[in-house]
């Protein structure tokens, strides 16, 4: 995770963004300290990386790269307003003994946050902010399948705001904002999966960390507290207001380290 | 017609990318052809589709292949023609690109150019213009720059007919058991089209033409301005001559009932009284032919070439005795030609066919199914076999086009 002292809205790149709202710097921290709280408790270890001036979105940092078996593969921003963000994240990850692998030139790809595991693969979230062209390359790097699925409606405009993976069998998923064959790819994927309400999608529902059972989430509408807890799942509320502000959530402002879909690559 | 060859790699079965982008193309109103086709082994290896995309129009094209990118579909890239350049006359270089009679383009410094005049089982020149012909092996001259191998050539696929066509009535290419009424109808349509489109009539006959009594029924079509070129052969030309100077088609009266004492030289005095006048045009000219469709064609300015054969009598003067000339011949009057009618003639019938460009409506009319079968199975891509008398056939025609 990467702390929000830079963070504001500076520029528009997807629809929450308006520069004339300004974020409550103090709100912000507070509610980035709170998400830190809930994560610990759930029992999540946190790295930090070192916020940059100028570069307010680093604090999301989902959007670094796409991590597999201590794999890490560099985002290819779409705007030129991220691209910069992009040194700092492959510093960090060399630092930390990664092995880093580029993209080829010429293809977006926004990390994790267009890329979720499940199962055995990963879903790929394109058009809006990736390029379908990436995943063949990307599923040669982190040596795990990919598979794409196509966004449809930019204010959500990654994959991580439709979609949440829960554990081997269960997933919050928001179809509506998916076309009609990614639907068709995820119901062959997930065997039970909750669909949300659009609203429930547009609060940012499926923006949530999962860390074994516990989830924390920016909102959780009681129909789906009631679900995730008959699922077994504890839920913990840390509102976002003020990030999404910026178009992202929980889930965005935080990174997975630890993840391991399929054998490791060679 | 315009066509790409897109190449989509990855995990494109499980996430259905692969059938969204066929669904894409077909909804698009276009078309694929998939060229290649690789399943990855395990769930982490990647598949890979190659396709040539098809679509009517290079603007609808240039939209489709942006919206397949968009779904990680890439053009595939190609690369210049190679050329190489002859070093004998009469013979192309080793590795010559042998041509279909499809549209064909070929792409020179990174532009795609057109072939000029498509035409099957030549060889194609690129012109110090720039300018691109197919070229028949015996036409080569030293340092010709001619393609060799595949790289960078590609073939548009035929366009469908528009407007109604008899094209899509045929679910087969050829038909004995079509009502014929309907199909001599639609032909006449086609006709028509063809000429409001500017396009030229070619029609091909055989001597069954006159035997059969419909020689007046094409000089019909030819006064009334419905054939632009002709081409037949030594027969044909012989026993319309025969019939109009002395009212028989090899010996046998076209009108009246029995065959003639000594007439079966009559066509052996007819060529021999026009190669005394030295050609057809001078015997219309001095009287001796008062009629018929050369005659016609004589008095209106048509063209002609009459090809000859190992067996003819005589010949007339006008027929031209090297196959090879006779060939280059029919080649000069093929462009613009939209229609060909192929009138109860094998030889000629298939030789025409082997030089006319994919996209020539071809309807070959013949009382013999096999004739017509020949002619389409050469890859006459809108050939149309009428299993029919051609006198009959004619008759009708002329009715349709040229009402008495």
């Amino acid at each position: 995770m990467c702390p929000p002292v830079h963070f504001g809205v500076l520029y528009e790149i997807n629809p929450w963004m308006h520069r004339e709202v300004k974020v409550d710097a103090d709100r912000t921290r507070e509610q980035w300290d709170g998400l830190v709280t809930n994560l610990r408790a759930a029992g999540a270890e946190i790295e930090l990386l070192d916020p940059q001036p100028e570069l307010p979105d680093l604090v999301f940092t989902a959007n670094a790269g796409t991590v597999n078996h201590g794999v890490f593969v560099p985002s290819r921003f779409r705007h030129a307003e991220r691209q910069p963000e992009v040194p700092h994240f492959v510093a960090w990850f060399e630092k930390a003994g990664y092995r880093v692998r580029p993209l080829p030139d010429g293809v977006s790809q926004e990390g994790a946050g267009d890329t979720l595991p499940f199962r055995e693969v990963f879903l790929s979230g394109y058009r809006l902010r990736s390029d379908a062209g990436a995943h063949s390359p990307l599923s040669r790097l982190i040596g795990a399948a990919v598979r794409p699925i196509e966004l449809v409606d930019p204010r959500c405009y990654h994959l991580d705001i439709t979609f949440c993976p829960l554990d081997d069998r269960r997933a919050l998923i928001a179809p509506h904002f998916w076309d009609a064959y990614g639907r068709k790819v995820v119901e062959a994927l997930v065997p039970e999966p909750f669909a949300l309400e659009d609203e429930e999608v547009l609060a940012f529902c499926a923006n949530s960390v999962v860390v074994g059972t516990n989830i924390v989430m920016p909102s959780c509408p009681p129909r789906v507290g009631r679900q995730l807890e008959s699922w077994g799942f504890d839920v913990a509320v840390s509102p976002m207001d003020e990030f999404q502000k910026g178009g992202g959530a929980c889930r965005c402002l935080t990174l997975a380290l630890d993840v391991a879909v399929g054998p490791p690559a060679g | 017609m315009a066509s790409e060859v897109v190449e989509v790699e990855g995990h494109i079965i499980d996430s259905l990318i692969l059938a969204k982008i066929l669904d894409v193309i077909l909804d698009s109103g276009a078309d694929y052809n998939m060229l290649d086709f690789q399943i990855g082994r395990t769930s982490v290896d990647p598949s890979r589709a190659r396709l040539e995309v098809t679509a009517d129009d290079d603007d609808l094209l240039a939209a489709l292949v942006a919206e397949l990118h968009i779904h990680g579909a890439n053009r595939v890239s190609t690369g210049d023609a190679v050329t190489a350049f002859a070093d004998l006359d009469g013979v192309l270089p080793e590795g010559f690109y042998s041509t279909t009679n499809l549209a064909t383009e070929v792409r020179l410094h990174g532009r795609w150019v057109a072939v000029a005049n498509p035409e099957m089982d030549c060889g194609l020149v690129v012109r110090p213009d720039g300018q691109l012909r197919t070229i028949p092996m015996h036409r080569v001259r030293v340092g010709d720059a001619i393609v060799v191998g595949t790289e960078g050539v590609r073939v548009r696929p035929m366009a469908r007919p528009r407007g109604p066509s008899p094209f899509e009535f045929m679910n087969s290419d050829v038909s004995s058991e079509k009502p014929k009424e309907l199909l001599v109808s639609q032909v006449a349509e086609r006709m028509r089209l063809a000429r409001a489109a500017g396009g030229r009539i070619l029609a091909v006959c055989g001597p069954a033409v006159v035997h059969t009594g419909a020689a007046p029924d094409l000089a019909r079509l030819v006064r009334a301005g419905w054939i632009d070129v002709l081409f037949a052969g030594n027969g044909f030309a012989t026993h319309d001559i025969e019939s109009n100077v002395l009212g028989t088609s090899l010996g046998v009266p076209l009108v009246g009932s029995q065959p003639l004492e000594g007439a079966h030289s009559n066509h052996l005095r007819v060529i021999n009284e026009v190669r005394r006048r030295g050609s057809i045009a001078k015997a219309v000219a001095d009287g001796f032919i008062p009629g018929g469709v050369l005659h016609d064609c004589v008095r209106l300015g048509i063209p002609y070439v009459l090809a000859g054969s190992v067996r003819d009598d005589g010949p007339l003067p006008d027929v031209v005795t090297d196959m090879v000339e006779a060939a280059d011949a029919m080649r000069e009057l093929i462009p613009g030609v939209a229609v060909a009618l192929m009138l109860a003639s094998t030889l000629h019938a298939i030789a025409t066919g082997n030089l006319l460009p994919a996209g020539v409506e071809t309807f070959c009319v013949d009382i013999n199914q096999a004739v017509v079968t020949k002619l389409a199975d050469r890859g006459s891509h809108q050939a149309l076999g009428i299993v029919t008398d051609a006198g009959l056939f004619l008759r009708s025609l002329a009715d349709h086009l040229v009402p008495a």
